[in-house]
Formats: structure tokens, C-alpha cells, sequence
């Protein structure tokens, strides 16, 4: 039942982000899409402390929702990636279609993962030296939130962004939270603070079975059946782990340093 | 101490919503033009194709050289421009006329660039 109620209540919001967002990008609302996107608060810093002004399309409600998304994640996480996120939603959605076509799903060796995983500071660090650089948002082009809502608009740069975003999207398949996991700027801009996460999953060794059903239900991979708590950086806080375990009281959401 | 789940939901809605109205701390023009040191009436238009800092910049450039136009704003996120002007000198139509004018580009075609949606 637990099961449910948790999903039910992240999809829902999820799914609302998500309207909201494809509302704003069919040209309603005084804004574009583009303003409500965190990681343009970090594409803006530079421009804003050189020049006083936001670059391109920026403004200030990237920047705000920046600071406030970091507040979140020292608070509990992750959970604006797992609970608000629409790409993060998509890859969730793409990862479960994929999951029921694969018999045993190939997973990738842990010590690999952590090596890919470090793309995701290349791709920060490319995207905010060029944008710094540059004045021009250079990642819309290879960036699936802009590909997928703007409909392959200005700053597409043609087959180029349908190969990456095909690509993107096979990835989602085969491996759950591919573009998470490996590509996403905003995910590295979070990741210092979200090893400092106040609210995160903890696990009673005295109840523990050691059934693994939690590392196996995490979309991220952690191996949370090894944790006393889950301090691990990728951790959304989407209960997935709490729903999956069969012991009562045993995965629980705790605040604490 | 034990967090219920339904904290995560309430605080991720706290920060989007706060970071909403947090964006007033630093709302700042994308384009701020001054001809003249004086203050006229002002007038808010929201344009159609004010969209980034280049078009920003270009239509500013539109009212270089008109006279009674003493300063403009522009907000690309907000698709908004802020007029200072003489309105004995110009109207708002006379405003509005020159932003929707076609625009010739180098290739010798022309095309309407802005459009105005609303004035203030």
C-alpha cells in the first residue's frame, strides 16, 4: 500500500511539473521555459558578476531557483531530481519501459559507474567555460530538456542534437537515469551539497534481512542494503528503497548530521 | 529523527515556490538605454520576439534616433519593455508602429520581428 501512496504522490507531482513545463513551452504564460531552468542560474553567474547582466535568455528566476534547489538538496537531497525534475521523470518512465522489455537488465560494474559518472563534471565544465566565454546558451544544443520542449527550436543544431538526443534516449532504456546518472550539469552542481543532506534514508541493521530488494528497487544503483545511511550523493530521496523493503520501520526517512 | 515521506512533496514545492518569489531580489533590466536624463511618461509593452539579450539589444536600437523616446528597459525573460518618453512628442501608436515594422535583413528579405501583445 506504502507503495503506492509514494509513487502515486511523486508521479502526480512530477506529471504536474511536467504540464506546466509543456505549457509554457506551446508559447502560454508570460515566460519561457527556459526561465524556470535551474542550471541556468549557474550558466549566469559568470555574466552577472563580470557585466551585471544575465546572458541570452537567462534571468533572474534561474538564478533564484538555483539558490533555493541548492537549499533544498542540504536539506533532503536530491529530491527536486527525483520527485520535480521532467527529464528525470522521463529517464524514470524510459528506464521502467526498458526494465520490461530486458529479461535480466545489463548492469554496469560498479567501479565503471563511478568512472562514467564523472562525465557529468566535463559536461559542467564545458557548458559553463563556453557559455562564459561565448554570451550563448552552447548547450541547448546537446541539452534534451531544451531539444524536447522547444521542439528542436533555435540553438538545435540540427542532426547533431537528434543524434544526442536519440542517443539519449537509448541510453534511458538500457540503463535507468542514463542522462542523470552521466550527463546532467545541474546533477554535478548539486552533488557537494547533497553529500551534506540533512534529511536521507537510513536502514536498521537489527531488522535488516540483507534481502536486497532496496539496492535492486534504487534507480541510481546504491547499494543501499550495505548503508547504515544513505549519504551517497546520487540518493533522491524517492522512497523507491522504503516502498521496496519487505521489514516494517526498517528503511526510514531520518533528519540528521 | 524520523522525517514522514510527505516532507519531501511540502519542501520541494516550498523551494519552487520560494524560488519564485525569491527572483524579485534580482530582477534587473536584460537592456537599460538612457538618450535622456529626464522622466517622461512611462509605458509597459509586452512584445512578441523580445526574447533574448540580442533581441533585446536590437530593439533597443530601434528608438536610437527617435525623438521624444527619452530611455528604454527591457526584460527578455518577461518578454516586457519599459518606455520613458514625451508623449507630446510620440504616442504610444507611434511606439507600437515602429517595433512591428518590417525589418530588412541582409539577405534582402524582410520579416516582422516584434509584435505587441499588450501596453500598460
Amino acid at each position: 500500500m506504502t507503495t503506492v501512496k509514494n509513487r502515486y504522490v511523486r508521479y502526480s507531482i512530477s506529471v504536474i511539473i511536467l504540464g506546466l513545463v509543456t505549457y509554457l513551452a506551446l508559447g502560454y504564460g508570460t515566460r519561457s521555459f527556459e526561465a524556470y531552468c535551474p542550471f541556468g542560474g549557474a550558466e549566469s553567474l559568470w555574466g552577472l558578476f563580470t557585466t551585471g547582466n544575465f546572458s541570452c535568455t537567462l534571468g533572474p528566476l534561474n538564478l533564484s531557483l538555483m539558490l533555493t534547489l541548492i537549499g533544498l538538496v542540504v536539506i533532503s537531497k536530491k529530491s527536486f531530481c527525483g520527485w520535480a525534475c521532467p527529464i528525470g521523470f522521463l529517464g524514470e518512465l524510459s528506464g521502467k519501459m526498458g526494465g520490461a522489455t530486458w529479461k535480466k537488465r545489463p548492469k554496469v560494474p560498479s567501479h565503471i559507474n563511478t568512472w562514467i559518472k564523472l562525465l557529468r563534471y566535463v559536461v559542467l565544465a564545458v557548458a559553463l567555460f563556453f557559455t562564459y566565454r561565448t554570451g550563448e546558451l552552447i548547450l541547448r544544443g546537446y541539452d534534451p530538456f531544451f531539444l524536447i520542449f522547444s521542439g528542436f527550436g533555435h540553438g538545435s543544431i540540427g542532426i547533431i542534437s537528434e543524434i544526442v538526443l536519440i542517443m539519449t534516449a537509448i541510453g534511458a532504456l538500457i540503463i535507468p537515469m542514463f542522462f542523470c546518472r552521466y550527463l546532467c550539469p545541474l546533477g554535478a552542481v548539486f552533488d557537494p551539497f547533497s553529500k551534506l543532506g540533512i534529511i536521507k534514508i537510513t536502514r536498521n541493521d537489527s531488522t535488516c534481512t540483507a534481502c536486497g530488494n532496496c539496492g535492486d528497487s534504487c534507480p541510481h544503483d546504491i547499494p543501499v542494503q550495505t548503508l547504515r545511511a544513505v549519504r551517497h550523493r546520487d540518493c533522491t530521496n524517492c522512497l523507491e528503497c522504503v516502498d521496496a523493503c519487505p521489514e516494517k520501520n526498517t528503511l526510514q526517512l531520518r533528519a540528521g548530521l | 529523527m524520523r522525517v514522514p515521506g510527505f516532507v519531501i512533496p511540502i519542501l520541494i514545492v516550498a523551494a519552487l515556490v520560494g524560488g519564485y518569489f525569491l527572483r524579485l531580489a534580482f530582477t534587473q533590466p536584460t537592456t537599460s538605454v538612457t538618450h535622456v536624463d529626464t522622466t517622461g511618461r512611462m509605458s509597459v509593452f509586452i512584445v512578441e520576439g523580445l526574447k533574448c539579450r540580442g533581441t533585446a539589444s536590437f530593439f533597443s536600437s530601434l528608438y536610437d534616433s527617435i525623438p521624444g523616446i527619452y530611455g528604454i528597459e527591457t526584460y527578455a525573460t518577461e518578454h516586457k519593455a519599459v518606455f520613458n518618453y514625451n508623449p507630446e512628442m510620440i504616442g504610444r501608436d507611434s511606439i507600437q508602429a515602429i517595433m512591428e515594422a518590417m525589418i530588412p535583413f541582409d539577405d534582402s528579405t524582410s520579416a516582422q520581428v516584434f509584435k505587441c501583445i499588450s501596453v500598460e
